[in-house]
């Protein structure tokens, strides 16, 4: 038995080393790791993506959900990935936010940029069983009874940064609550358990049902789809707070293999198909090539900074 | 509501769904029927399946497989005298004797059509009451929602056959793996001892596959060479003709008892954490109190046939209820269903039913499709799956593994998940050993984050703890919850001189 | 005073939970949540070690009655269980878990499903090392085909053999 073992490992050895290295990127199918669970917000935004980026590449593109511990687990096994080209990793922004937090030592500077993919604007979300419905009314209901409106968050989580924001920019005092994904929290907004959370356009239909309430856009401009909600820079608070993603490989990534996935994430971000689904998604499709996007990764990554050592979060 | 579920059933009547859904309920039939296979274990070994296809077709395939497990286990205990499946120990106290009287048609088409019946009623039961209990469960807020944990935890610890002690110590052990990890509010990493592999936590369905795969498969492996049971009841092939009009009619003339053992199926259903195994032996015994000829029961008394097995597919439609509505798990079974639902990102809970629709419906519209593809199943290929049930473990076994591996292995596309299937594989196999039974230990597994999450909600939420006897639901469940505790010891003591060592696992 | 295999798993429980607590405790405190994470962990391992000593105490009473009646009734040995074949059983997924991530899927699982076989059962007859065969490179084939084809799951590739 272990003869036979070792003389079928010994011929696979061989047949593996025989087979010719410099063939053409890509010649088998490419995986994608999305740190989160499928149908989640982020994995909505890439898998519409991957027949696109397939029908430039030429090779299937999988998606392998990699979840577990607030995204890190995911962000390791990219990291440990060979740096061939043949995984490329979907980012979130949130990356830097678990870094501070000392959650895991992988940064993203572990990894080379191909593409910034989209934006989704967060926006401030009321329960129907709040008593305002506008910013005026939260701002002065807040001042009346400091530390007593509650906020749905993931802690330490984009969710909470930016209901933190607006806490300090507006000079309120908010009373948090973990509620851990965009679900539960919605759980428990409409049953009315929190007053407050950082919800996206996607929960349009709810606000339509008059479920729920939505108080403030954190984008440059309002919104076509919800053109009555305001932007938090008209009320006066200087915030935008947009959730951004972008596709990285592993460093050491050869840089032919690089410019090849570029062009195919520029080509496909493009098309109208992607611009429509992400339209859906209540994202706007926000495409910058390697050298802007490492600008950008480094510019954010000084703002998370500085928010999370606001907050007393920061522990690297 | 009805044109929503005319339309699922048009959309599952698709080859798309209606091919899942068809191998589902065969896998349930075969699963159930062969002895030593639970209808958890054949969902665990359809799950990797499940990944690759549309959501309603994965759920689709595992509400397939319950709804077949749930009858499946009948054919064996009728035929051959041994419960396929837990689900069917009481079907064969009655089952096994009429059949071996002569009638093994009638046997086996009583309990057939019981499910059938049993099953739809329950199905009624699941169309009109999880959209109503929703809208409950949307009021309940972290304190009802702890308490009910609670309160699911300490009926499963009192129900369990050996000790109640060695139940709690079970569920501590369950809660005690979810804790190990980051923990779920602030992430911070707890007894990982600085290693990544178990910073990232234990992922609950390895830990699920790991424990009742190995446990099941090592447990069968002890005992291959000692004479099998199943071997010398080789199958003779009796006629199972029989006239369907008036076995129907037997189980309709009595519709008090029929009703009675669905209501018991679907209560011990809808209840967190109670299987299929209790529902059926409650409504025995509850079929055996009311019936006005209990000195027949297990003589071959058709009553006995008709309380089981109303009563276990009725089990199944309460089962889905708690998880749609509650987005909690009833069972190992629901459990894996709803880590299949995970997968694919749905998030079950009380806004189940009203932002998926299509999806709420297509289940509802497979369960109802399962029972009768089931019915056909049967009434084409019992002697089929009869001949299956002797299908060799040596086969089996690496088959059943080389699945689970894949199931783990695909839920994150990481070996790391595999590893911990084979770390509590063999974790799982030394508790049954020492006799521990498995049952309180997937509750404590399956409830863990949400009961320290909830916990802590409600201090972050009030600083008052009082809250949880306060609130009328919450209280109410911490009651009921003390209550079954206190009942269990009584019922301990009382049993106590009676009790032998029996290390039997208990699934 | 002697203790049966209640005893020992009772005192295994406490020892995990008594050498936990210290951990636990000393779980830092996260700003904003009014109790830290070590508070539900504390709680489960108390728990843990209340019941676990409950066990060890009912075991040496147990023990204790059972000595009073001096072996009237041997405890059942665990007589006809093959246990041999259990341990092997263990090994070989061991090995195959183990060897997964470095000979890749196909040829692992090949190797895996053929050792299982032979563990339990060693064909004798032609036929059977037929079917034998058959079954070890057929579960590969299918499942391979089935969900790297259908079903989107990457199957693991070798380290080692690149396939």
């Amino acid at each position: 038995m272990r003869k036979l073992v070792l003389t079928l490992t010994a011929a696979a050895i061989a047949v593996g080393f025989a087979a010719p290295a410099g063939a053409q990127f890509p010649d088998r199918p490419v995986k994608m790791i999305v740190p989160w669970a499928a149908g989640g917000d982020t994995d909505n935004i890439f898998r519409p993506l991957a027949p696109l980026l397939q029908k430039q590449l030429g090779q299937p593109i999988v998606i392998a959900n990699v979840t577990g511990a607030s995204g890190t687990v995911g962000a390791r096994e990219a990291k440990g990935s060979p740096a061939d080209g043949y995984t490329i990793y979907a980012m979130h922004d949130y990356i830097h936010l678990v870094h501070y937090a000392g959650l895991t030592d992988v940064t993203y500077k572990d990894f080379e940029p191909i593409c910034l993919v989209s934006a989704t604007p967060s926006v401030l979300t009321a329960s129907p069983k709040t008593p305002w419905s506008d910013w005026k009314g939260l701002v002065a209901d807040a001042k009346k009874r400091p530390g007593e409106i509650s906020v749905g968050a993931t802690l330490g989580s984009t969710s909470h940064i930016f209901p933190a924001s607006v806490e300090k920019a507006a000079g309120i005092k908010f009373k948090y609550v973990s509620y851990d994904g965009l679900a539960p929290r919605m759980n428990a907004i409409l049953g009315g358990h929190i007053d407050l959370t950082d919800s996206n356009l996607t929960q349009k239909g709810k606000v339509d049902a008059g479920q729920l309430k939505f108080i403030a856009i954190a984008s440059e401009k309002r919104d076509p789809e919800m053109p009555n909600v305001p932007t938090l820079k008209e009320l006066g608070i200087n915030i935008v707070f947009e959730v951004v993603r972008g596709l990285v490989v592993p460093k050491g990534t050869p840089p032919a293999v690089r410019a090849k996935l570029g062009d195919a994430c520029a080509k496909a971000t493009a098309e109208p198909e992607f611009k429509e689904a992400m339209r859906k998604q209540g994202t706007r499709v926000a495409f910058l090539n390697q050298q802007d996007y490492a600008k950008f990764l480094d510019k954010i990554d000084g703002e998370n900074k500085a928010i999370m050592t606001d907050l007393g979060l920061i522990k690297k | 509501m009805l044109e929503l579920l005319g339309n699922a059933l048009l959309t599952v009547l698709h080859w798309k769904y209606l091919l899942p859904l068809f191998a589902g309920t065969f896998a349930g039939v075969v699963g159930g029927a062969l002895p030593g296979v639970t209808i958890t274990m054949t969902i665990i070994v359809l799950l990797p399946f499940t990944y690759g296809l549309d959501p309603l077709a994965g759920l689709a395939a595992m509400t397939g497989v319950y709804v077949g497990g749930s009858a499946g286990g009948l054919i064996t205990a009728c035929l051959l005298g041994i419960p396929g499946t837990p689900s069917a120990i009481a079907t064969t106290f009655d089952g096994f004797p009429m059949a071996r009287k002569g009638q093994p048609g009638r046997a086996v088409w009583l309990g057939v059509w019981s499910s059938f019946f049993g099953g739809l009623v329950g199905g009624l039961f699941l169309i009109l009451v999880t959209g109503p209990l929703a809208a409950i469960a949307l009021a309940f807020g972290p304190w009802e929602y702890f308490s009910l944990f609670i309160l699911a935890m300490a009926m499963v610890a009192g129900l369990a056959e050996s000790s109640l002690i060695k139940s709690l110590i079970s569920t501590a052990i369950g809660l005690l793996i979810t804790i190990i990890g980051t923990d779920p509010i602030g992430a911070v990493p707890r007894f990982t001892f600085g290693s990544a592999f178990i910073g990232g936590g234990f992922p609950f369905l390895p830990v699920l596959i790991g424990i009742f795969a190995f446990a099941q498969i090592m447990g069968d492996i002890e005992k291959m060479r000692q004479p099998s049971a199943a071997g010398e009841a080789a199958v003779k092939r009796p006629s199972l003709s029989v006239a369907h009009l008036k076995v129907i009619g037997e189980i309709l003339a009595r519709p008090f008892l029929f009703l009675w053992s669905v209501l018991v199926g679907i209560l011990i259903g809808v209840l967190p954490a109670i299987g299929g195994s209790a529902a059926s032996v409650l409504a025995y015994d509850q079929a055996k109190k009311i019936s006005r000829t209990p000195e027949l029961f297990g003589t071959g008394h058709p009553e006995g046939v008709i309380a089981s097995e109303a009563s276990n597919n009725a089990n199944v439609g309460g089962s889905l209820v708690t998880i749609m509505a509650f987005g909690i798990p009833g069972d190992a079974v629901t459990a894996v269903m709803l880590g299949a639902m995970t997968i694919h990102g749905i998030q079950s809970g009380p806004l189940f039913v009203s932002q998926n629709p299509g999806l709420a419906y297509g289940i509802y519209a497979a369960y109802i499709l399962a029972h009768l593809l089931m019915v056909v199943i049967i009434w084409s290929s019992t002697f089929f799956v009869l001949r299956l049930t002797s299908v060799r473990l040596a086969v089996l076994a690496p088959i059943v593994l080389v699945l689970c591996v894949i199931g783990a292995y695909a839920l994150n596309n990481t070996m790391d998940s595999v590893y911990v299937l084979l770390i509590f594989g063999v974790f799982g196999y030394a508790l049954v050993k020492a006799g521990f039974p498995l049952a309180p230990l997937i509750l404590g597994l399956i409830l863990g984050d949400q009961i320290e999450v909830n916990l802590i909600r409600a201090v972050m939420s009030d600083a008052n703890p009082w809250l949880f006897l306060t609130r009328p639901i919450s209280g109410g469940l911490l009651i009921a919850a003390a209550l079954s505790v206190v009942l269990a010891v009584w019922q301990h003591l009382r049993h106590q001189k009676r009790t032998a060592g029996e290390d039997e696992a208990d699934f | 005073m002697r203790l049966g295999r209640d005893g020992i798993a009772g005192l295994i429980g406490l020892a995990v939970s008594l050498s936990l607590l210290p951990q636990a405790f000393g779980l830092p405190k996260l700003p904003i949540v009014p109790v830290g994470p070590g508070f539900y962990p504390v709680i489960v391992l108390v728990f843990l070690a209340v019941t676990s000593a409950v066990l060890v105490v009912q075991d040496v009473v147990a023990q204790r009655q059972a000595a009073e009646r001096a072996g009237r009734e041997e405890a059942p040995a665990a007589s006809g269980r093959a246990y041999g074949l259990v341990g092997g059983a263990f090994v070989v997924v061991g090995a195959y878990v183990g060897l997964l991530p470095y000979l890749g899927y196909r040829i692992a699982t090949t190797l895996f499903v053929a050792a299982f076989q032979l563990l339990l059962e060693r064909p004798s007859t032609l036929r059977q090392w037929i079917i034998f065969a058959v079954i070890a490179f057929g579960t590969t084939a299918v499942t391979y085909v089935l969900f790297e084809q259908y079903l989107s799951v990457l199957l693991p590739r070798g380290r080692w053999t690149d396939w």
